[in-house]
């Protein structure tokens, strides 16, 4: 069974939320490209365009996490992993998921509440004046508590999908 | 606590080769090794209240946006095919010369370099688009292979590769730390520009050794790499070898030459670099909305793969730092004798051994970090440091059994390519490195004089 056959509502859940995210890639590239043109030809910078790159970039790879994770590209040392039976390599991903995928998950979602809550809490905004404005942050703030839970939700797709190979006969 | 840090290390080391995905792995083991920690009273869970703003200080790291738009720029390129059509060009036009298809590949590897970085993603490319071809013209396995895992592994060392990026960025905070121990109280800073310019020469000097290495076989061991008989419509015209080689190699000046000069940041430069590649793509008529989405989500995977590494590794230095780990690397480096080149030393061989399983993000995010800063604080340049890393990696990942770049090799490589071909092939590729790695230590000038030249100081 594939990574990407068969998928749960989870499997599509992650697929779609990394799917989405994936074209701010492409508006990374145009918007780093205009500031450059901005900057170089017009002799103008906005501190807002420069911010919005960084932001993209960090929704990009946390919002893309649990869909790297659904098509097995977190990369993993492989040199005994490769030669393993299925039962084996599924072995293994069970026991990864419990005992390192979904503690860590848990504990920084846990731990990343009150971060969260205190940015809304104060409204806070950008450090640089002409920075992006008020919700934004916050926002972006937000997603160190939704990259966790996304990741331990496809963490428990990887759970399920390795159980039932365990229990194969 | 000292030895509880270094059980740490080897517990994860150890725990890494069941194959877990590295991410996660490296953050759990740390994790529950706190856990243990602070109910038996030896860890100050207070140390881990910080995590959610360390994950958001890589969140907001400016120097690393430049990785994406790299993987960016680089996947574009491949997907519009754009390396293999150089390929097929250059070995049109070097293949009635001995060698010349081997020679060929080695330029191919060196420009590729601009576009991955990720060891196993260019060997595999490269082993894909010229193995079949080098074979089927009657090189020896071992030459053709050989070629294809040195060439492939190129991407690392020679800039503008993400690697790179990634290395300047840990030296950098490495670089302040040991001053600021030092007690220098006007810090000199050192760039991801820095260490492209200093890597410029090592990596020209590489590509040169590995060329003259394939001529020479060819002058001295003509059986091994016959010369290829060109039918009248195989010869290519100047035309084509214009059209075929001057985009990408325009591209990929452009991007460095800005950075090197001064004129750009290598985020800017990347950005433009990824938008050329799309102007390239779309002149080519290989972009379609299916082609950008397979670019946009690969970019996303690639970049997603990278930074929760990051992540976990962060968590581990946390860990590893709060069991005083970082204080116990340093009294071991101090006590080692021979000074400070019996520290470089014996960092050099932990690190080419740790390359037999850990990739060279790992290798950075992970060990860099805990023994920059020592290093660094016994005096070494940090250019020099970074790219001596670099080159020690890349042999590593050449050096059988366990190379990475042999493996990755062995994965698309046809039945009749044995392991031991592979093995023997990389053998001579691994001396020229050893004898690069000698030369940069005994010669830091080979490094450190562009980066003078161009940045001052």
């Amino acid at each position: 069974m594939g990574p990407s056959g068969h998928g749960n509502a989870i499997d599509r859940f992650s697929a779609a939320v990394g799917k989405a995210a994936a074209w701010l890639t492409l508006f990374m590239v145009v918007f780093t490209f205009v500031i450059v043109i901005l900057r170089y030809v017009f002799d103008l910078g906005f501190i807002w365009l420069q911010e919005s790159i960084i932001w993209m970039h960090a929704a990009v790879f946390m919002m893309g996490a649990a869909y790297t994770l659904q098509q097995e590209e977190h990369v993993r040392v492989d040199v005994f992993y490769r030669n393993m039976s299925a039962r084996r390599r599924a072995w293994v991903d069970l026991a990864g998921v419990l005992f390192f995928l979904l503690p860590l998950c848990v504990f920084l979602a846990w731990n990343s509440v009150d971060f969260v809550l205190q940015s809304w809490r104060i409204g806070e905004g950008s450090r640089e004046p002409g920075g992006l404005p008020y919700p934004l942050l916050p926002l972006l703030k937000t997603i160190i508590l939704l990259m966790p839970v996304t990741v331990a939700l496809q963490g428990l797709s990887l759970f399920l999908r390795s159980l039932a190979v365990v229990r194969r006969r | 606590m000292e030895w509880v840090a270094a059980l740490l290390f080897v517990t994860v080391v150890l725990v890494l080769l069941a194959g877990f995905p590295v991410a996660f792995t490296l953050g759990g083991t740390a994790l529950i090794f706190a856990g243990i920690g602070i109910l038996g009273g030896t860890f100050n869970e207070a140390l881990l209240l910080g995590l959610p703003n360390r994950v958001f200080g890589i969140m907001s790291n400016e120097t690393l946006v430049a990785v994406p738009l790299f993987v960016f720029m680089g996947v574009t390129l491949e997907r519009a095919r754009i390396a293999e059509e150089l390929l097929e060009t250059l070995s049109a036009l070097f293949g009635a010369v001995r060698g010349g298809l081997g020679v060929s590949v080695t330029l191919v590897g060196m420009l590729l370099a601009a576009s991955t970085g990720i060891v196993g993603a260019t060997v595999v490319t490269m082993g894909l688009l010229s193995l079949p071809t080098m074979l089927k013209r009657g090189y020896s396995p071992e030459i053709a292979t050989g070629t294809i895992c040195a060439s492939g592994t190129l991407g690392q060392i020679i800039p503008p590769s993400i690697i790179l990026v990634m290395l300047g960025d840990v030296m950098t905070t490495a670089y302040q730390q040991a001053q600021l121990e030092m007690g220098t109280f006007s810090p000199k800073t050192v760039s991801v520009g820095d260490l492209f310019a200093g890597a410029l020469l090592p990596g020209l000097l590489l590509v040169l050794l590995y060329v003259a290495y394939i001529l020479a076989v060819a002058l001295f061991r003509p059986q091994l790499m016959p010369a290829h008989e060109q039918a009248a419509g195989e010869r290519v015209s100047i035309v084509r070898v214009l059209r075929a080689l001057a985009p990408p190699l325009v591209l990929i000046l452009a991007v460095l030459g800005s950075i090197l000069a001064g004129l750009a940041t290598p985020t800017e430069a990347a950005g433009v670099g990824g938008m050329g590649a799309l102007l390239l793509a779309l002149l080519r008529r290989a972009l379609n909305l299916a082609r950008l989405r397979d670019i946009m989500r690969s970019t996303l995977r690639i970049s997603s793969m990278v930074f929760l590494i990051l992540i976990g590794a962060s968590i581990f230095s946390l860990v590893f730092r709060g069991y005083g780990g970082d204080d116990g690397v340093r009294a071991v480096l101090e006590a080692l004798p021979g000074g400070v080149l019996g520290a470089v030393v014996v960092v050099m061989l932990v690190m080419f051994l740790l390359g037999f399983v850990l990739d060279f993000i790992e290798i950075t995010f992970v060990v860099v970090p805990i023994v920059g800063p020592v290093l660094l604080a016994m005096g070494l340049d940090p250019v020099w440091l970074g790219i001596m890393i670099a080159l020690n990696l890349q042999t590593s990942f050449l050096t059988p059994p366990f190379g990475f770049a042999l493996f990755y090799l062995r994965g698309v490589a046809p039945p009749a390519v044995t392991t031991a071909h592979i093995y023997r092939g990389a053998i001579p590729f691994v001396v020229i490195q050893l004898f690069a790695l000698l030369l940069i230590a005994a010669f830091p000038d080979l490094v450190t004089w562009l980066p003078q030249k161009i940045y001052g100081s």
